[in-house]
């Protein structure tokens, strides 16, 4: 009831005017920052900060998170229509929402891809709003121990999560997690597989490999093609939004893993790429028809769509709750309250709550405002799909070079981006599906780190590392989940045998 | 002809924006500091401030981009004690000291020693005794090999003579999140990282590394080393620094502007806001102060055998 009082009070501060306008300017900024590929989010808050100088504190505050969370609804659009990941978090998107796309239901993957954003996010914020302190100092009780078990077993998880062979997924796993060794690491202060090239020292940026490979590589592959114009299709009103079937097989995908991505969010990492992966795979194995992943399952778009935008809610909680910000995301939001006047801490709602709770409220109302400006803008993006390919896709290169280099600010970074999509073009062309590449890169590191640490706390002992409660289960769970694979595969395996040297026999006789 | 025009360049210098290459991401510490002089820089330097982030390699890229960069006052850069550290371990390729010029130091801040307020130490000695009793078992966290908070934990241990294992993070905000959840007992962290949950009685500091006490009201009450009878002093401290060779008027002009920006009293309080605290020394104190810190510290590194561990590992 408190609560509710709070939130209300907070609503009528989110509705003044300069909040509303601020809240507006935002999301529009955000949903901007999410469709131009290449853009990362991080970056054009940092290029804004200097914007917001003047700004009242509780509105610059309102517009930053806007930005924050804007950015994951449009991150989808172009993976749909395009194939080209708009955020590194919407690279799963692209499995099946551009086989979606080809078959004519691009629109209704966008469609699904808002709603399922609006749905999740908005469970996001209302689990923001009610367990917020809880859950915070939950998230506390994971150490590195516990974050090196679910990076071990994320990692064999996610690997089989393509149609394409396990073998050729593994390979492309390794190659992530090698790339992810790049650069000066800390935990022995020397750099490693720079040689010499000093840049090499920052390592590879996920949101420049993601760009690179599937961004640049795609287009490389559009424009290679001989015959793709053929294919722009005039596309009816009705063909817009997802038929009831559709909407149907959507409806649980988008509440699982809005569940799941939150879940995901309240550990550190980059939890948008994470939560959308793991949702992918989640929606995968409930699946009534797997086999239909990859090749335009609406679960593969409503799943991960949701994952991220939940997770995203969610890790606004360490920022605002003990002022840690868990993901690059959020910790250059805490630097936007910072240069504000506004230290997050544990103190923030006690002390600050017109503050907290005007921030809490406008994200429910610009999660709407972000429904309403995305759902009429669907149309408006599929016709997009009408204009020339030799037009369109300069035009997407352009944009996805000038995000790259506003990330690190460096002109390196453009060549590295090149030399990724040519990768990513031969990858395709060579029937391996990037995807798991990524998520070498993005687990790599974090199971390196994670054993180093965790070895450390544990006192050099794999033992007490097992017996840790909450590292012990998450090994435990997972290893049954894979024993039982295993078990599965190989009993098909026998089945398949027997039918085979059943049939030989019977064609002796 | 051609010295007329430079001369009247100079003279009307600045002429366009400055570039700040904040050598660190976007969200850290040295970023807030570079932001909030981008905030106050129009009145003082007569053209606003640009920072840029050119993160990576723990700060060496920025700094090597500004070695190589043009000395014309349209590139500046935000300088760290790392300048000073990283080039002792041989690893980069300037060695920041002679190929950069200070302008202004802006803020000093000293590191805390902090443990998870549930653990029962309340003074350096309790904690020092436990860890005589319990051989190994305390760790402490740091933000990289080779870092100051890496070299202020092998400093503690040694000078108290007791063993304590080291924990490398990614930074302060990775050791407070393990701190809380009392993965680790022990982390030196820079005081805005923890500020927060020192009030909120989440953290406990034990000790300061500064030579006094901190000034903010909220974090005054924390002893100094000294003090306590230990000898470490490791303050970090965040500057602006110029290309070498900066032409002497630009050079001048600069001082000058910084100077008057950060005595004033509204860009103390926002720094003050942060958790830090402004202490203004001009370009020849700030060189003097990198020669006397980089003598010591190499000093340091060397006794703590950090320098030998780095070495091992490179080879």
């Amino acid at each position: 009831m408190d609560t509710l009082t709070m939130l209300l009070h907070g609503l009528s501060i989110s509705i003044m005017p300069v909040n509303l306008l601020a809240c507006i300017i935002g999301v529009l900024l955000g949903t901007l920052v999410g469709v131009l590929p290449g853009i990362d989010t991080i970056s054009a808050i940092a290029l804004l900060l200097p914007f917001s100088y003047s700004m009242d504190s509780t509105a610059a505050l309102i517009m930053f998170a806007g930005i924050y969370y804007g950015s994951k609804y449009g991150g989808s659009t172009t993976s749909i229509l395009m194939n080209v990941p708009g955020e590194a978090a919407s690279v799963v998107t692209c499995l099946d929402g551009y086989a979606m796309a080809q078959r004519g239901r691009g629109g209704a993957a966008l469609t699904v891809s808002a709603v399922g954003s609006f749905i999740a996010g908005t469970l996001g914020v209302i689990g923001l709003t009610l367990f917020a302190p809880p859950l915070a100092q939950s998230a506390l009780a994971f150490g590195p121990p516990e974050y090196f078990s679910i990076a071990l077993i994320g990692l064999i998880v996610l690997t089989k999560l393509t149609g394409t062979s396990t073998l050729k997924s593994i390979l492309m796993v390794t190659i992530g997690i090698i790339l992810g060794t790049v650069g000066l690491d800390s935990m022995s202060g020397i750099s490693r597989f720079t040689f010499g090239i000093d840049e090499l020292d920052r390592g590879f940026d996920l949101s420049l490999l993601a760009m690179g490979i599937f961004g640049i590589g795609e287009i490389l592959t559009v424009m290679t093609a001989s015959s793709t114009q053929s294919k722009v299709q005039t596309i009816r009103f009705r063909d817009l939004y997802p038929t009831r079937e559709e909407a149907r097989r959507s409806v649980v995908p988008i509440f699982r893993s809005g569940i799941l991505g939150f879940l995901i969010g309240l550990l550190p990492g980059p939890s948008g790429t994470t939560s959308s992966f793991a949702s992918y795979a989640l929606e995968k194995h409930y699946s009534k028809n797997p086999s239909e992943f990859g090749h335009g399952a609406i679960e593969g778009v409503a799943g991960p769509e949701s994952a991220n935008n939940s997770a995203n809610s969610a890790t606004m909680i360490p920022l605002l709750t003990l002022g840690i910000p868990f993901c690059g995301g959020t910790a250059i939001l805490l630097s936007g309250f910072m240069i504000h006047g506004i230290i997050p801490g544990p103190a923030l709602i006690t002390q600050q709550p017109d503050l907290f709770w005007g921030l809490i409220a406008s994200m429910y109302v610009g999660n709407i405002l972000l429904l309403i400006i995305n759902l009429p803008l669907v149309g408006i993006f599929v016709q997009l799909l009408k204009t020339p390919i030799y037009i369109l896709m300069p035009i997407v290169a352009v944009l996805t070079l000038t995000g790259a280099y506003t990330i690190n600010n460096s002109v390196l970074d453009l060549m590295w981006i090149a030399f990724f999509g040519v990768m990513g073009f031969y990858l395709r062309r060579t029937g391996f599906e990037p995807a798991p590449l990524i998520i070498g890169i993005v687990v790599g590191p974090e199971l390196e780190q994670g054993l180093i640490q965790s070895l450390i706390i544990c006192n050099g002992s794999i033992w007490e590392f097992l017996t840790r409660p909450i590292a012990g289960t998450i090994l435990a769970v997972g290893t049954a989940f894979i024993l039982y694979h295993a078990i599965h595969w190989f009993i098909n395996l026998k089945h398949q045998q027997k039918e085979t040297s059943i049939n030989s026999n019977l064609h002796q006789y | 002809m051609q010295t007329q025009t430079t001369l009247t360049t100079k003279n009307n210098y600045p002429t366009k924006p400055i570039t700040v290459i904040v050598p660190f991401s976007a969200g850290g510490g040295l970023d807030l500091v570079a932001r909030t002089m981008e905030k106050n820089a129009l009145k003082y330097l007569g053209q606003p401030l640009v920072v840029v982030n050119k993160p990576g390699g723990a700060g060496t890229l920025g700094w090597n981009e500004l070695v190589n960069a043009n000395p014309d006052g349209y590139t500046l850069g935000i300088s760290a004690l790392d300048v000073v550290i990283q080039p002792l371990y041989g690893t980069t390729k300037y060695h920041y000291p002679s190929a950069l010029e200070p302008i202004a130091q802006v803020t000093t801040l000293p590191f805390l020693m902090v443990v998870p307020s549930d653990q029962p130490w309340q003074d350096i000695n309790s904690l020092i005794s436990y860890a005589k009793q319990h051989p190994g078992q305390l760790k402490f966290g740091h933000a990289g090999i080779g870092s100051p908070a890496h070299i202020l934990g092998e400093t503690f241990a040694k000078t108290a003579n007791i063993s304590l294992e080291q924990v490398p993070f990614h930074g302060g905000n990775d050791i407070t999140i393990s701190l809380l959840g009392s993965h680790i007992q022990i982390g030196f962290v820079p005081p805005l990282t923890v500020k927060e949950q020192i009030k909120a009685g989440t953290l406990r500091a034990l000790a300061t590394t500064g030579e006094q006490r901190l000034t903010d009201p909220d974090l005054a009450q924390i002893p100094t080393f000294k003090e306590q009878g230990f000898d470490i002093v490791l303050t970090n401290w965040y500057g602006v620094v110029a290309p070498k060779e900066l032409p002497p008027e630009i050079k001048t002009k600069l001082e000058e502007g910084f100077k008057t920006m950060i005595a004033d009293p509204e860009f103390k309080a926002n720094i003050e806001n942060l958790g830090l605290q402004v202490e203004y020394l001009n370009s020849d104190d700030s060189k003097e102060k990198w020669i006397s810190d980089g003598d010591k510290l190499a000093k340091t590194i060397r006794e703590t055998g950090i320098l030998e561990q780095i070495e091992a590992q490179k080879s």
